[in-house]
């Protein structure tokens, strides 16, 4: 407000190229989970030009001041439509994206907000994991999408959360809340504290079936800290349900727990990796959606991991 | 000299995959193994002009047509002829054609190796051929060939945890059965604990020698089991699998070299009805 001229111009300029935005870019669809809480919920089928990478379910938190972005889905073309979503509700800033962990069908559409010069939250880990995945995430993306994947590129977490980091939006504050090693090695969760919702991310998969890119003893483990969080509404890193929280949780936790048991039988019972990934956790077959994707290699990670318990 | 052959087996394949075209890395169909235009360039290096015979039943590959992680791929070499002093497997070659490294692995036996098994775990840069080509003691060479569908396990992440420097080279062996019986093939497996960083992960610093296992040897009562040579190919903590035959009371002993110079050593003294470790 110091130079109105300026002030003006810029809003100007910034209703012209929305326009031109608009025009151009859909908007995501997004449902409001708890007042202020938008989230939306993608698909299932693999990566395609037809969806751009909305693989993962994305969202944002609108506070009186400002707007936290919680993960930024799997293209700069999806970042671009969930911006566009957030235009739809609300002509405050975008102050935070926060980047649940490293994941490109996740992280990807975090450029689209370049130009609102937020705030990169990140897990600590999470530079170390970007550098060293990000160049083979970048090949694959384009690989699969080819030019619809242009803008699509790594960007460095500006401010890393260790333990835990409160981000005030006006009258709203955020819990975010760093993981050890789970779902990934840099996993994040957000807790509006005024509507008590629960941004899981990916330490909770409804219907897709889970997947362990960290550690399966350790995702065991966050499960249970996570039953004790206390939330009215919950929203997952894929799917959804109407399970009340933490009940939740229940059907990743069977499954994850199934594989631990049976992967240390298998071991006991000195079976090979090839022999453990034919039978392990068989019998969820029918209950996971992208089973057939995601099983065998969480039991070959489990089992990789397991062979060095004592 | 192993450096040397490698650097050209790259270059080779390098060009290959330029001639091939990346068209071909999509490809759905298993295509023939004798139609490849990998492989003439990547045998010229190996094994010069000699003649390659048909291995299926000297020694077969074993390993999942899909495979589900392309950074772990179990691959199992089995020989179909028993180990004799008159006539046995000296070498076995495992080749992934379309690695960057293709000769990933190769293995030497004795006739005291017993039964010729390995079963090892490998990154998998693209769908592949991979030729398992074992070299008799007569001087032959024999090959049997598998198609896989695997991709960017040399280009992709090392490792899903970072292996602390404190247990970096730390060794296992585990055993299929329970109990020590002399005189009978005993399968074994060694387990290391290495990063085997990818000369090609993202995370590689060009500067920097990737640090990956390159030789191993294992002997018992003093007498080689088996010896490899190995490199990025292989996943990330190694495992090896293969039989010994123990006739007395003896050390098992592992000695494992890695691109660092880097040695680390596994013994353990065996004797016939103890229990063994595995389960």
């Amino acid at each position: 407000m110091k130079n109105p001229i300026l002030t003006l111009s810029l809003a100007c300029a910034t209703l012209l190229h929305g326009a031109a935005f608009a025009q151009t870019t859909p908007a995501l669809n997004v449902v409001e989970v708890a007042p202020g809480n938008f989230a939306h919920y993608a698909g299932f089928e693999e990566r395609s030009p037809q969806n751009l990478g909305d693989n993962a379910n994305v969202g944002f938190i609108v506070g009186e001041r400002c707007v936290a972005v919680i993960d930024a889905g799997g293209s700069f073309a999806i970042g671009q439509r969930l911006r566009q979503a957030i235009r739809a509700k609300t002509d405050l800033p975008v102050c935070y994206v926060i980047l649940t962990h490293v994941h490109p069908d996740h992280f990807f559409g975090a450029t689209a907000f370049n130009a609102d010069h937020p705030q990169y939250v990140g897990h600590a880990n999470l530079p170390r994991a970007l550098q060293q995945r990000g160049k083979f995430y970048v090949n694959t993306l384009n690989r699969d999408l080819g030019d619809l994947a242009q803008g699509s590129e790594v960007v460095m977490p500006t401010v890393l959360v260790k333990d835990q980091l409160e981000l005030d939006l006006g009258n709203r504050k955020l819990q975010v809340r760093a993981w050890p090693v789970a779902h990934t090695d840099d996993d994040l969760t957000v807790f509006d504290q005024r509507t008590r919702t629960l941004w899981v991310s990916d330490l909770l998969f409804l219907q897709h079936t889970p997947v362990v890119d960290g550690s399966l003893v350790g995702f065991i483990a966050a499960i249970d800290q996570l039953k004790a969080m206390p939330a009215d509404h919950y929203v997952a890193g894929h799917g959804r349900s109407a399970l009340p929280w933490p009940q939740s949780l229940e059907p990743e936790q069977r499954y994850l727990q199934l594989i631990l048991t049976e992967t240390r039988q298998a071991l006991k019972n000195r079976k090979t990796l090839e022999q453990a990934v034919d039978t392990v956790g068989q019998s969820e077959q029918g209950n996971w959606l992208n089973f057939d994707l995601f099983h065998r290699r969480n039991v070959t990670a489990a089992y990789t991991e397991l062979e060095w318990e004592d | 000299m192993q450096s040397r052959v490698k650097q050209i087996v790259l270059s080779v394949w390098v060009a290959a995959m330029l001639a091939a075209g990346s068209a071909l890395a999509n490809e759905k169909a298993e295509p023939d193994p004798a139609q490849s235009t990998y492989w003439d360039p990547i045998k010229k290096i190996m094994f010069g002009d000699r003649e390659i015979l048909d291995g299926k039943d000297i020694a077969r590959v074993y390993l999942p047509l899909k495979a589900d992680d392309a950074s772990t791929v179990p691959i199992t070499v089995k020989a179909q002829i028993e180990q004799t002093p008159q006539l046995y497997i000296k070498t076995v070659y495992v080749v992934v054609e379309r690695n960057p490294s293709p000769a990933g692995g190769t293995f030497h036996f004795t006739p005291e190796s017993g039964r010729v098994m390995i079963e090892t775990r490998f990154r998998f840069e693209d769908f592949s051929h991979v030729r398992a080509i074992a070299e008799t003691s007569d001087g032959k060479l024999y090959m049997a060939s598998r198609w896989v569908k695997a991709a960017g396990g040399c280009s992709a992440p090392n490792g899903r945890n970072f292996v602390p420097p404190a247990l970096m080279g730390k060794m296992k062996f585990k055993f299929e059965d329970e109990t020590l019986a002399y005189d009978s093939p005993t399968l074994v497996q060694l387990m290391i604990r290495h990063p085997n960083e990818s000369a090609l992960a993202s995370d590689f610093d060009p500067s920097k020698t990737p640090q990956f296992v390159r030789s191993l040897s294992i002997t018992y009562a003093g007498k080689p089991v088996m010896s490899a040579e190995v490199d990025f190919s292989i996943s990330e903590n190694p495992s090896f699998r293969f039989y010994f035959v123990p006739h007395e009371k003896g050390e098992l002993r592992a000695e494992v070299e890695d691109t660092h110079d880097q040695r680390f050593t596994q013994t353990m003294t065996i004797v016939s009805g103890m229990k063994l470790p595995g389960g």
